[in-house]
């Protein structure tokens, strides 16, 4: 077993020795899977920029809108007004001074509302809306207490009991979009976390063909076999090395996506595995186009080239469940496709080992056969080099 | 007949007593192409053994057999006593195989391919890392140990390939033309490396296609051509096969057809060519037959420009043997 550690674990470290693979194999995925999830809302019900001095006004509206999970900056109305046409805001609210001291002397209220571009830009503005109405409603109940002989602190708490004593009616919003519900109750980043780990660990560890090219070609491979080794531990070096390179790329993103952005992934247990047989089924497809390849620019090519559409096709780049129901079959011939569903089964509805039983046998599957064959190819180019 | 009564021929193991190397009737086919024809060799501790032909000759078949690369198709190969093939997993530990490519990993450093190979022959901790030390010392690459390999001259990268041969101190050594491409100052280092070695006590089985380097280096010198032994012997047993011909070459002008008439009169001179204002003498012994040469030369009036002495090399002997050149 120690001759297959060591094969591998250099392998490890001529990844770890070549510059280029720190953008490709620890930055890229990171950077796109922050793309990604920004293209999805996150759990806020939008961005709301609001502009004007200090007042009592502008803060009691910053605070009802945030007790309604809307996310408020506040700038200058120029800055509001950018903020809105360049789309980093939904809906922009510029508070005049006039308006201000409206609100403290309970007269006519007047507000600038700016709409953005985006589709629930309207559905913020009415949020908006009824927020500064309840506003001004409060602060005329406020006022009507007062005239009538109540002091303020008085007239603030019977209001705040009265609110409290008010039965809110309970909405329950059904979504009947199929795809809507499949992605229901994901978090911003899961989704693009867990087509880019299937994309990555597939690309970098098929850009390890082009180095086994080199290891054979330069007759370093040759060259393992005149020590006291095997030939089957030194083609299981190499299987090995491979397969570490692609649990590596795994589990790096895995961490890294739940702890930078809080990617729920689901059970660990069930995910390991599943990214273990994926990890494989890498390796033993590295390992036949190392072997099958002539040279290491065919082999990179080929690589990033079969990574892509693979991954393309098995929901690595584009959700599965956005796709109809034949190309969902066809991606089905893809190992990434059986993997995505394992994980989009495991985080979206806890399934558990025996769940993706099924996922998991189609990997295993993949990953003996193509281990297999790439070894095996790999012995007879290997003979016939000598 | 009991085993204590046999012949040395008959009993493998009194045949390679003392024996480091020992290959008898080596074949290997490549389809119709029979590319090693009955090679077999001996090498003894200490000893040098220098495999000389040409490209094609069936060298590196035949080291690539002996290091348990390929299988043979028929022969018998053992080290220390033991039968060696590609199967033999524990024998391996005693070969050390030099390839004629760089067979290193250019994004590491020469410390960390020698620990690759070292930790491969099963080497490990505070003896790996002395071993490694001391190799680098020898290949004079200590100050570099550190960079990536890739980054290193021609010449050190051959140093370093040596050493990765060197790392678990094997009984016999097969470098597989190791000076190929190499700069004149490596190459030296590199030859004086390998008599370092021998003089250890290694056996070397020495693979080259340049005469000077058989000559310098190897005890024994065996002349592959066409994947077969041709001759074998020391270097002055392999000139003798061709008789101990010595040649003189006169340059001059005047009578040269009346002085080659001359020269073919001498008892000394065996035959006379000439080519253009050239005479080519085939003599027996140049060193004491030249001033007569010259003196006859000049006596016919040709007025001399260059006396040359050419005596017989392994050039000529592969040439004698083979009907071609070396580097053919």
């Amino acid at each position: 077993m120690r001759p297959v550690l060591v094969i591998a674990g250099v392998e490890l470290r001529r990844l770890q020795r070549d510059r280029s693979n720190y953008f490709f194999v620890l930055v890229l995925p990171l950077l796109l899977v922050l793309v990604i999830g920004a293209q999805f809302s996150d759990d806020s019900n939008g961005r709301v920029a609001v502009a004007g001095g200090e007042s009592t006004l502008r803060e009691n509206l910053v605070r009802a809108l945030r007790a309604d999970d809307v996310e408020v900056t506040v700038a200058s109305p120029q800055t509001v007004r950018e903020k809105v046409a360049r789309g980093r805001a939904d809906v922009g609210i510029i508070v005049s001074p006039q308006a201000a001291r409206a609100f403290a002397t309970q007269g006519d209220l007047e507000f600038t509302l700016i709409p953005g571009v985006r589709s629930d830009s309207p559905a913020l503005l009415h949020r908006a809306r009824s927020v500064l109405s309840r506003l001004t409603v409060q602060s005329g109940q406020l006022a009507a207490l007062t005239d009538r002989g109540m002091s303020r602190e008085a007239a603030r708490s019977a209001l705040a009991d009265a609110a409290q004593s008010l039965r809110r009616p309970t909405l329950e919003v059904v979504d009947v979009d199929e795809s809507a519900q499949e992605f229901s109750g994901l978090g911003q980043f899961d989704v693009g976390a867990r087509g880019q780990t299937l994309l990555f660990v597939f690309v970098t560890a098929l850009s390890g063909a082009s180095a086994l090219i080199r290891t054979r070609r330069l007759g370093v491979l040759s060259r393992t076999l005149t020590a006291p080794v095997s030939a089957r531990q030194v083609f299981a070096g190499q299987a090995l090395g491979r397969f570490a390179v692609a649990t590596f790329q795994a589990v790096y993103i895995v961490l890294l996506t739940a702890v930078l952005f809080g990617a729920d992934w689901g059970s660990p247990g069930p995910v390991l595995l599943v990214l273990l047989l994926f990890s494989a089924v890498a390796a033993g497809t590295s390992l036949l186009i190392g072997t099958v390849a002539d040279s290491d620019t065919v082999a990179s090519g080929l690589g990033i080239g079969l990574g892509l559409v693979l991954a393309a096709l098995g929901g690595g780049m584009i959700p599965l469940e956005l796709f109809g129901s034949t190309l969902r079959s066809v991606a089905h011939l893809t190992p990434h496709a059986w993997a995505y569903d394992a994980l989009a089964q495991i985080r979206g509805h806890g399934a558990g080992v025996l769940d993706v039983l099924p996922e998991l046998a189609v990997l295993a599957v993949m990953a003996l056969a193509l281990l297999s064959l790439g070894t095996w190819t790999l012995r007879r180019s290997t003979a016939r080099g000598l | 007949m009991s085993d204590g009564q046999r012949s040395g021929e008959d009993d493998p193991a009194r045949a390679s007593e003392g024996a480091v190397l020992l290959v008898e009737g080596l074949v290997r086919r490549f389809g119709d192409l029979t590319a090693v024809d009955g090679v077999g060799l001996r090498i003894e501790a200490g000893q040098t053994y220098g495999l000389l032909g040409p490209n094609g000759a069936g060298k590196t078949t035949t080291i690539s057999m002996i290091a348990g690369l390929l299988p043979a198709d028929a022969g018998t190969i053992s080290v220390l006593g033991r039968p060696m093939g590609p199967r033999e997993v524990e024998v391996k530990h005693h070969i050390g195989l030099v390839p004629q490519d760089l067979a290193i990993y250019p994004e590491l450093t020469a410390r960390e391919n020698l620990a690759f190979f070292g930790r491969l022959q099963g080497m490990r901790g505070r003896q790996l890392i002395e071993r490694i030390d001391e190799v680098l010392d020898l290949i004079a690459l200590s100050d570099r140990a550190d960079d990536a390999t890739k980054d290193y001259s021609g010449g050190m990268k051959r140093r370093l390939n040596i050493a990765v041969g060197l790392i678990h101190r094997p009984a016999l050594l097969i470098l597989d033309e190791p000076t190929v491409g190499v700069d004149p100052q490596s190459r030296n280092a590199i030859l004086r490396s390998v008599e370092a070695l021998s003089g250890e006590g290694m056996a070397v089985l020495y693979t080259t296609h340049y005469m000077e380097e058989a000559a310098r280096l190897c005890d024994r010198i065996g002349i592959i051509d066409s994947g077969r032994i041709r001759a074998e012997g020391t270097r002055s047993e392999l000139i003798t096969l061709i008789g101990g011909v010595d040649t003189i070459r006169l340059t001059g002008a005047g009578p040269v057809e009346e002085s080659a008439e001359a020269l073919r009169l001498l008892e000394a001179v065996d035959k006379v060519g000439v080519e253009g204002r050239c005479l080519t003498l085939t003599v027996h012994d140049a060193p004491t037959t030249v001033a007569q040469v010259v003196t006859t030369a000049a006596r016919t009036g040709l007025a001399l420009d260059e006396v040359e002495i050419v005596r017989p090399d392994l050039e000529s002997v592969f040439l004698h043997l083979t009907g071609k050149a070396l580097r053919d």
